[in-house]
């Protein structure tokens, strides 16, 4: 027998984590740059620099949104919404 | 009687232990008291360099310090002009078994090693240009082979499809680190029997810090590696 469809009272985090290719761009710029000049970290200094900068720019955000995550604080008017924070809403208001 | 001696000896450590955690939980470091001698984790580490605690001072987050429980600093935790937290922790990489009298030794005689043939080097030398290119602070030499030999990026094993692929992407500053020295180790201890430790440290810091050698080497390497292997870069994200 076939049960009425029903959704859940919550949501779970699993599409919550950060899955934009970080730094692609960079990383293909510095490998350019070394095929070009064999492998010798001297002649790129400017690439290195730019994709260390992004990779620690990616890891500063991906650390807030872990640490908002976990403590499911509900900001005024965010519209991008944690699945924690999403899940004390709908424990808040529950739906029908 | 028996009966009795066993249960006074369940019961006595048992209220100790009860009397220490009412006082502080699980700070018990006595030499009489054989348990654990870390610190619980709302214990701050140290500062004792004077230049952090400025720099507190000028952000204005000592008030926060005063208030939480601060951990006393280790003997080599020092204010000293001499403290170098590079050199610490290649001394502390060197050690085994807790023999850091030895590390110490070890390390001190490759700077040794490192001044005299940079003074060597120096006197050589025949312009003052050139005299004034060597490095003749041996922890100067230390930290640029350390730069020198720190990767960017790192391989790591990713399961997709039944296979295992080598996925190169960014490495954290302390693990970039943690290889720098430890590949600088392994290079100094794949020696002849007969050259002793120090020596061969001091070649290869001094080669590193030349931007070449084994370990600049075995950097590139890995650089190699990730350039061929860059097509899997996406799999990190999936």
């Amino acid at each position: 027998m076939l049960l009425p469809l029903k959704l859940k009272k919550t949501v779970s985090g699993k599409g919550d984590k950060l899955k934009e290719a970080a730094c692609m761009q960079e990383l293909a710029v510095m490998f350019a740059c070394f095929k070009k000049s064999e492998f010798d970290q001297q002649q790129c200094l400017k690439e290195v620099s730019s994709f260390q900068n992004c990779y620690k720019d990616y890891y500063q955000r991906a650390k807030v949104q872990r640490e908002q995550g976990k403590k499911g604080v509900l900001v005024p008017g965010e519209k991008n919404l944690t699945h924690r924070q999403v899940n004390m809403l709908l424990k808040s208001f529950p739906p029908k | 009687m028996n009966n009795i001696r066993i249960a006074l000896r369940e019961v006595i450590p048992n209220r100790l232990r009860t009397t220490y955690r009412n006082q502080w939980p699980n700070l018990t470091q006595s030499r009489f008291y054989p348990r654990a001698t870390s610190f619980p984790d709302y214990f701050q580490n140290p500062i004792f360099r004077k230049e952090d605690q400025a720099k507190l001072i000028e952000n204005n987050e000592l008030t926060k310090l005063a208030a939480v429980p601060v951990k006393p600093p280790a003997a080599y935790e020092t204010s000293s002009v001499y403290h170098d937290a590079l050199v610490d922790k290649v001394i502390n990489h060197v050690m085994k078994m807790g023999n850091k009298q030895l590390a110490r030794s070890l390390v001190e005689k490759a700077f040794e090693n490192i001044k005299r043939k940079q003074i060597e080097r120096y006197h050589l030398a025949s312009t003052p240009e050139d005299k004034a290119k060597i490095l003749l602070n041996p922890k100067d030499v230390l930290h640029r082979a350390v730069e020198n030999c720190k990767p960017l990026l790192q391989l790591l094993p990713i399961k997709r499809g039944g296979i295992t692929y080598q996925v190169p992407g960014p490495i954290t500053e302390k693990r970039s680190l943690f290889l720098a020295v430890k590949w600088l180790l392994d290079a100094s201890n794949d020696k002849e029997r007969t050259v002793h430790f120090p020596e061969q440290f001091a070649w290869e810091l001094l080669d590193a810090a030349n931007n070449t050698g084994k370990v600049v080497k075995r950097k590139q390497d890995l650089h190699r590696l990730c350039e061929a292997n860059r097509a899997y870069a996406h799999y990190r994200w999936q």
